[in-house]
């Protein structure tokens, strides 16, 4: 599917207002949302104007995004109004978003896989009435593409396409639903730039047309891009809106971090030292994803005591099988692991974990917590630290250093993980592993949804450990900053295959960024 | 050798349209654990109607009135709130074997006192009924086969039980396509268990809700990958192994008890086949089947 | 257009774990009550004066045993998140060997072996009965529910088999049933109720030892992470398979003493046919453990409740089939109201227009 070079087309019935003077279109008045254990959202108003790319812009939990799925329908706010073309609107359901012209796109696809690209359009257009044929759809899902520069086949299941593919579609599907305000949630961030600038040309010409986007994203140069106007949240409460031709990086940093703006940095961790040993060789290796393909195509990788190696490359690579393979949760197919001299291939998650080797795993509340458990039962669970019969007074004493050790906020070591803040939830797994790695730490997007100044520490203490204990750490991020940030060396990850290696000195973003596309 | 097809008849249209309905139910997502008991309700109330109108298709129709509503029920509950669909689907079960007993043993008494005989109000079985028997569910099973792969409604359907949270922000109204999918399912399980009463057994009688055919359907349908047409194989299998049930005692010597207990092994064989097999991957189940759903989700 | 939408609530609801069984039980009745009313003009207060005899009925200390039993073995299960609804199933595997061992088996003659080894045999049946079905969710992913389902009934055709055939009795007065095991084989009666000392003791020995289990032992829990996210018991290097078989095997045993229990102390043979003569106690018991809200110490509690209401069942013999048609009636009622009510404590229900 490529980017044909379109006649960029008036997509909307009614032309722009003259510059200068911007008409609302979406108006948030005293939002308040609160969830179990913290208000997302106090007390919060913008606006949205017509033929704007306005940045919503925040760190993790600054609730930019809970205010976005407020705007969809899919959260209920608990206080407040939402006013659309002046007129007071209550959106239930993404389905009422839709039919005020509100559009979201997050930064996991909607799409369903099993169904085709016509059918994931259909179901959410209300012309068409409930027995309509799909096939009716296809012709104006072509004519629409071609239009705004999109060329696909809308009968082909969506499962087979690229994370770039499956984002276009959304955007195509977008248009279709007539949308007049596109939300984008986090949708572009974790795309490398070439294919942002793709997103970048199509965002301003829908603006110029008199369309509105507000993007939502954490990274600030991603604002800085593209947006004219920007919205700084923090804790939940608006900081302040600037024009972005007259403001700068360092006054939307300090809108965004208030006084820890100097903690914040994303310059790079200091380099360890690695001893002259291999801990993790993985020699030619062949994993299959949930499809039934090979999704990892003979991948070679040595990591050395006390070495942080990171992994880059955009979502759907391969990255997270391969991940999973070397924790024995995903079956070899080709190829061997070895792991301080013992070929471990195949041999199960157990037989790693008693060997020393930690796991962060991605959307750690689902993989890596039992969230109705308690930090306590969370720690037991391990076979490293219980083993037939559970002595509570040993695992409270190990909860309790830990809670010290890492500064995790709750009541009790007998707390429900539920009820503590997802930085904190981060910390009881981040410290749990860390204390079961003996001899290798293995991640997914280790710090993905947490705020910046936890995501930072976390980074840091992974490093400390890699450098003081000399454990070596083998991790893959979707967030290039942070694979940056944390390794000593850089691999680049792209269709399978391991197509570049850099080490921290020499990493040139730019270069890396090139070798992620391809 | 025609005639012994033939009679399959009553007990295929019994099977086929209550695993159809059931299937078709469930690709929306929501797991149906309510079906035997369900069953009993539909057999009950169709003798119930029948009996008081003397009119097989007034049994019919109520059947699948009533069954549909509790489809309904079902699928509402499901959806608007976070329950889970086993308890609330086994509760129905239970429920539905009392009400189906507790209807039907006063009728039972009205027809004894008012010597009622079942050909009085059930089906006459020719051998012309007997063909419609087997064609006219099998072009249900077309036209639900359409709706499901080609058009909007089935899209939605397929949509809401892979992932009714990607559904709704796809925008699809979740809740609307569940109660469709229910009325039409249970509707055609109300059909099929009205089908039991009236044409099958030709009569009713307390204990049938010990017989377990609903599970049967069950299997029926999971074994076919919830696929319209897959299920009619099925269901022309497990008629056989039951309505000849005598004929392979007979012939092989074995016991009631046993001859019994074959159609319930089986089922779980069916269903060991299907989940070890490629089957399961080309035949997929809807990912979401009886995941709680529950619209705002909080991650960390 | 009245909306309804569904919040997770701030703060959970204090005292959830004795008002969510309370209501459930009462809008449970209620509905009851209406269905009764509409099916068979039983009035309200008919019936709560029948469930109110039904508390002090002679027979309710055996059910309530028996009941805490069986819920006991279910809270396993349950816990893990395994839906074992075959206990009924299990329950009469147990019954068959013990009733192999008190009728037919060298052990006859010797009483005390008799009943130690039937106890044993019957929990190791029962055990693979459900290990059966725990095998087939945790390596071929079936379902359990549809399995265990359908394994009570080859159980109750297997016994059919047994006492239609072999097994039947020779003083049976015309009816298809074996001989009634000879009253040095009975459990002991306590005092002047229909309850026995024997299964006094098994219900405390069994109810301190699951509670143990699943309170100091790695595998209970385990069991109960497998009830809350299984996702992070592959992540610790645990296996899901084996868990789930441990969870199904172990309510199964404890399902299949209760298959002793009833034979041994209470109807002292075996009647064709058997789905018909069962008490339902496999089917009751779920109602018990959910009531109980998975909580060992609130098993004897609700059992006691849940065995009232199938005594008033068979007091009220609406459709002659002795009780069956109401208990069913009362199940599903309550087990609803409470899938329903259970959420309360963690959501509530905010209204739009």
């Amino acid at each position: 599917m490529t980017e044909a070079t379109a006649k960029p087309t008036n997509i909307f019935s009614s032309p722009p207002s003259p510059s200068g003077i911007q008409e609302k279109i979406v108006e948030v008045r005293n939002i308040t949302k609160r969830f179990p254990g913290v208000t997302a959202l106090d007390n919060v108003s913008i606006d949205i104007r017509k033929g704007e790319v306005l940045a919503l812009l925040g760190e993790n939990g600054a609730g930019k995004s809970t205010l976005v799925k407020i705007l969809y329908g899919i959260y209920t706010p608990d206080g407040g109004e939402i006013i659309v073309e002046g007129r007071k609107v209550s959106i239930n359901d993404p389905k009422d978003a839709i039919g005020l012209g509100i559009v979201m796109v997050s930064q996991s696809p909607q799409l369903i896989d099993s169904l085709s690209v016509s059918e994931n359009i259909i179901i959410g257009l209300k012309r068409y009435h409930v027995i309509s044929p799909v096939s009716r759809v296809e012709e104006y899902v072509k004519k629409i593409s071609e239009e705004v520069g999109i060329k696909i086949d809308p009968r082909v299941k969506v499962w087979h396409l690229s994370y770039t593919q499956k984002q276009l579609v959304e955007i195509l599907r977008a248009i279709l639903l007539g949308a007049r305000v596109l939300l984008l949630d986090e949708a572009i961030t974790y795309l490398p730039l070439e294919e942002k600038k793709k997103f970048y040309k199509f965002i301003r010409r829908f603006a110029d047309q008199g369309g509105s986007v507000v993007l939502i994203t954490h990274k600030i140069y991603e604002a800085m891009d593209v947006a004219d106007r920007i919205t700084v949240l923090r804790k939940g409460r608006v900081v302040g809106t600037v024009e972005k031709a007259s403001t700068t990086i360092d006054e939307i940093r300090k809108m965004m971090f208030g006084e820890r703006a100097k903690e914040i940095s994303y310059e790079r961790l200091p380099l360890s030292t690695p001893e002259e040993k291999y801990v993790l060789s993985i020699k030619d290796l062949w994993v299959r994803g949930d499809f039934g393909e090979f999704i990892v195509r003979g991948v070679n990788i040595n990591v050395k005591a006390g070495e942080v190696v990171g992994i880059a490359g955009v979502a759907g690579n391969g990255q997270r099988e391969l991940i999973q393979a070397i924790i024995g949760l995903r079956k070899v197919e080709r190829g061997k692991i070895i792991f301080l001299d013992k070929d471990v291939t195949n041999k199960g998650t157990k037989h790693l974990r008693k060997l020393g080797v930690g796991y962060i795993p991605d959307i750690p509340v689902k993989y890596g917590v039992s969230l109705d458990n308690t930090i306590m039962e969370n720690l037991a669970i391990l076979p490293t630290f219980a083993n037939f019969y559970i002595d509570w007074g040993k695992i409270k004493d190990l909860a309790k250093k830990l809670i010290d050790e890492y500064k995790i906020m709750t009541p009790s070591p007998a707390t429900p993980v539920k009820l503590l803040s997802g930085g904190n939830i981060m910390k009881v797994l981040v410290s749990r592993e860390l204390t079961v790695a003996r001899n290798l730490l293995v991640a997914y997007n280790p710090t993905r949804a947490l705020d910046e100044a936890t995501a930072i520490k976390v980074r840091k203490i992974i490093k400390e450990k890699a450098m003081r204990d000399k454990v070596a750490v083998l991790f893959a991020s979707e967030d290039l900053d942070e694979v940056m940030q944390l390794s000593d060396r850089i691999l680049v990850i792209n269709s399978g295959k391991i197509v570049g290696e850099f080490t921290a000195e020499e990493a040139e973003r730019g270069k890396i960024e090139k070798l992620m596309v391809m | 050798m025609i005639d012994m097809i033939l009679e399959i008849a009553p007990v295929f249209i019994t099977y086929y349209l209550v695993a159809l309905g059931h299937g078709f139910f469930e690709k929306s997502g929501v797991l149906n654990l309510a079906i035997d008991g369900l069953f009993i309700v539909a057999a009950s109330v169709a003798f119930v109607g029948a009996v008081y109108t003397l009119n097989p298709w007034v049994g019919v129709l109520s059947a699948a009135v009533i069954t549909a509503l509790f489809g309904v029920f079902l699928a509402y509950v499901t959806t608007k709130f976070p329950v889970s669909h086993g308890a609330v689907g086994l509760s129905l079960m239970f429920l539905g074997y009392g009400i189906g007993l507790i209807f039907g043993i006063p009728a039972n008494f009205y027809a004894n006192s008012q010597r009622i005989k079942s050909a009085d109000y059930t089906f006459r079985i020719t051998p012309d009924v007997e063909v419609m028997m087997f064609i006219i569910p099998i072009i249900i099973g077309f036209l639900l086969l359409y709706i499901l792969n080609y058009t909007k409604l089935g899209a939605s359907i397929r949509a809401a039980g892979e992932n009714p949270h990607a559904a709704a922000a796809l925008g699809v109204d979740v809740l609307r396509t569940r109660l469709i999918a229910g009325a039409i399912g249970y509707a055609l399980i109300g059909v099929g268990g009205a089908f039991f009463t009236l044409a099958w057994r030709s009569g009713w009688d307390p204990k049938i809700y010990l017989l377990g055919y609903g599970w049967l359907a069950f299997a029926i349908s999971l074994s076919a990958g919830r696929h319209p047409l897959v299920t009619a194989i099925n269901a022309g299998i497990f008629a056989t192994l039951v309505k000849y049930q005598y004929l392979i005692q007979t012939t092989t010597g074995i016991s009631t008890e046993v001859a019994k207990m074959l159609p319930f092994i089986a089922a779980i064989i069916a269903m060991v086949i299907f989940n070890v097999t490629p089957l399961r991957r080309i035949l997929a189940p809807p990912a979401s089947l009886g995941k709680i759903y529950y619209k705002e989700e909080k991650t960390v | 257009m009245i909306h309804l939408i569904v919040v997770k609530r701030i703060k959970p609801i204090p005292f959830s774990g004795f008002l969510i069984p309370l209501i459930s039980l009462i809008t449970g009745l209620l509905l009851s009550g209406i269905i009764l009313y509409l099916s068979s003009g039983i009035s309200f207060i008919d019936l709560m004066a029948t469930i109110l005899t039904a508390f002090r009925s002679p027979t309710v200390v055996k059910d309530t045993l028996i009941l805490t039993l069986v819920g006991i073995s279910l809270v396993l299960a349950f816990t893990g998140a395994v839906w074992n609804i075959g206990s009924e199933g299990q329950i009469h595997m147990g019954m068959m060997v013990s009733a192999w061992t008190a009728l037919f088996s060298a052990l006859a003659d010797i009483p005390i072996l008799a009943k130690i080894v039937g106890i044993l045999l019957a929990a190791i049946l029962g055990a693979f009965w459900a290990f059966i079905a725990g095998v087939l969710r945790a390596y071929a992913k079936v379902d359990e529910v549809p399995v265990t389902l359908m394994l009570n009934y080859i159980a109750y055709y297997i016994l059919d088999m047994l006492v239609y055939g072999p097994w039947r009795g020779k003083r049976t007065w015309g009816y298809i049933r074996t001989d009634e095991i000879p009253k040095i084989l009975r459990f002991q009666r306590i005092l002047n109720t229909t309850a026995t000392w024997e299964a006094l003791i098994l219900v405390i020995i069994t109810g301190i030892l699951v509670w143990l289990l699943l309170r100091y032992t790695t595998i209970g829990l385990r069991i109960r992470v497998l009830g809350s996210n299984p996702d992070i018991l592959r992540s610790a290097g645990i296996s899901v398979p084996l868990t789930i078989v441990m969870a199904l095997t172990l309510s199964g045993l404890i399902s299949g003493i209760v298959g002793s229990v009833y034979f041994f102390g209470d109807t002292y043979r075996l009647s064709y046919p058997l789905e018909e003569h069962t008490a339902n106690y496999g089917y009751l018991g779920i109602l018990v453990a959910w009531l109980s809200m998975l909580d060992i110490r609130a098993v004897p509690v609700a059992a006691y409740i849940v065995s009232s209401l199938r005594i008033s069942g068979t007091l009220m013999q609406i459709g002659g089939l002795g009780g069956v048609e109401t208990m069913f009636v009362f199940i599903g009622s309550v087990l609803l109201t409470y899938s329903i009510v259970r959420i309360f404590s963690e959501y509530s229900v905010k209204i739009r227009f």
